[in-house]
């Protein structure tokens, strides 16, 4: 589903982002990307979506050679994904319904087609009553529900999150965090960066930890990390 | 493109132009200015060569003998014509002949011929000449000549024509250039401060999968609405200046003719379309490429 080999990226201005990685990530996993902030996390998300490219090694995803993709084959890729930032990223002058269709739109998807997927998408996140509303009269962690709803209404077959829980409050952070567990066990692919301890500590998923541009763990049911502890200077 | 994203794709050029109202209408009147200043040079042109036509079609070089004269007279005057050796052929035009020509000319308006007699018109030669270099000479030989009341030799002004009509055309190019230039400029502008208020939306197309183009065709029909509405309104302004203008010429003397409203209105919509459309998408293009990160 997505592998990276040997992947280095620096950055122009020098920065050394991410140094000989390899990972492998299988249809159906669950996995955690943790590490502080400036240790890779979002820069191994950059290369799986293209938004940057690998300043050596290869990255697959989705059957896709990622590294080699053409310019003009960016978007196709992208609509085999769905992604979740952690702010939100919803249209403020859209509605609701508006805001999960017009990813089918951009697709070119048939009217059909969406009159079907978008309430679909809509129910699955427990937001079928709110299709009329705007992102605006929306509590934070309905917000998130929608993207979500966006994410998958084209059906991908990985969904990536970005700090999704990065601007909600615990409670809400858990939900949206059952919600892509259940979207998991429906069989799509769920990679999520995140920084929050009691959650990846919780919920024994796959964990990634990144540090300073290397994976220093990857680990079936783990823990956020010992590396903390090690790292108390600073805490 | 499917029909369904080409109407997303006009709807979202439309709003996109409506909701930059300040910058859309400045956008329009640069347009419409620059569009009336292309209008009174192709005015001028089209015109220009209009008359030029005319003059072509006429006769190069005309003798005209002083009405008063008789048959005799005139013999000799034909003489000296045939003698001319720069003369290749000339033919003879009598009164009446050249009577029928002024009324077919007057067209409509040859009651005004009425009341006058059969010799109000006077004889004439229309002469070709083997050389043009010689028409000076012959012109200047031909006047000298007994009875001889004038001759005409319209070269002469269709060279002066030609010659202005050289030097409107070089200034239309040159003008036209600076205003669509800047007309362009503005347009460029306004598109981006559009991708700017859309740069979320951008961003987010960007990440559910839209293509490049998905992106940037209403931008580009923003680009081009601006230009049509401008060239528009130039179209409707250039229209009313010269319906003012040809009543005002027909009014005077008919030293000039103008081509009619409709004719020169042809040329306009054609010119002003393309141009329109041409400077819009350039427009939009030139932001495009240069904010539009997609």
């Amino acid at each position: 589903m997505v592998e990276f080999r040997s992947v280095t990226k620096i950055y122009p201005n020098g920065t050394l982002a991410l140094s000989d990685v390899n990972i492998n990530i299988n249809k159906g996993e669950f996995v955690f990307i943790v590490g502080q902030s400036g240790s890779g996390k979002s820069t191994m998300l950059k290369l799986i979506l293209k938004e940057e490219d690998p300043t050596s090694g290869e990255v697959f995803v989705n059957g896709y050679n990622v590294s080699a993709l053409k310019r003009k084959e960016i978007p196709y890729l992208r609509r085999s994904l769905g992604v979740v930032f952690q702010d939100f990223r919803l249209l403020p002058n859209k509605t609701v319904y508006e805001n999960v269709a017009f990813a089918m739109q951009v697709t070119e998807a048939l009217p059909k087609e969406m009159r079907r997927q978008v309430p679909m998408s809509l129910a699955l996140v427990g937001l079928s009553k709110k299709a009329n509303m705007y992102p605006g009269q929306l509590s934070g962690g309905e917000q998130q529900r929608v993207a979500l709803a966006r994410a998958l209404v084209n059906n991908p077959s990985l969904l990536i999150a970005d700090e999704p829980t990065g601007n909600l409050d615990p409670e809400t952070s858990w939900e949206i965090m059952k919600l892509l567990s259940e979207i998991n066990c429906r069989g799509t692919t769920v990679i999520v960066a995140t920084h929050e301890k009691s959650i990846v500590d919780a919920m024994k998923k796959r964990v990634i930890a990144i540090d300073k541009g290397t994976i220093v763990r990857d680990q079936k049911k783990g823990q956020y990390g010992d590396e903390i502890k090690n790292n108390q200077i600073y805490i | 493109m499917k029909l369904r994203t080409t109407k997303y794709i006009f709807k979202e050029g439309l709003i996109n132009a409506y909701r930059n109202k300040l910058m859309s209408l400045a956008s329009v009147s640069v347009v419409t200015a620059s569009m009336i200043v292309l209008g009174l040079f192709l005015i001028i042109s089209i015109n220009l060569k209009y008359n030029i036509q005319k003059l072509e079609q006429q006769p190069q070089m005309q003798v005209y003998c002083d009405p008063e004269l008789d048959d005799e007279q005139i013999k000799v005057i034909e003489q000296a014509i045939k003698n001319d050796a720069r003369v290749k052929k000339y033919t003879y035009v009598s009164k009446k002949e050249a009577l029928e020509k002024m009324k077919e000319m007057l067209g409509e308006d040859q009651d005004v011929l009425e009341g006058l007699g059969d010799d109000f018109m006077p004889v004439s030669f229309i002469i070709e000449l083997n050389n043009l270099k010689d028409a000076k000479g012959v012109v200047e030989a031909f006047k000298l000549i007994e009875g001889v009341s004038n001759v005409r030799y319209s070269q002469e002004r269709i060279d002066i024509l030609i010659k202005i009509a050289t030097w409107v055309q070089v200034g239309n190019i040159v003008l036209t250039i600076i205003l669509l230039a800047v007309a362009m400029f503005i347009i460029s502008n306004t598109i981006k401060l559009t991708v700017f208020a859309r740069r979320k939306e951008i961003n987010i197309m960007k990440y559910i999968g839209a293509t490049d183009w998905f992106i940037r065709w209403p931008f580009i029909v923003e680009g081009v609405v601006i230009g049509l509405v401008g060239a528009a309104i130039g179209f409707l302004a250039i229209s009313i200046i010269y319906a003012l203008l040809s009543s005002k010429v027909s009014e005077g003397i008919n030293i000039i003719s103008l081509v009619s409203l409709r004719e020169l209105q042809i040329v306009v919509t054609y010119t002003f379309a393309l141009v329109g459309i041409v400077i819009g998408s350039l427009g939009s293009a030139v932001s495009i490429r240069k904010y539009l990160h997609v």
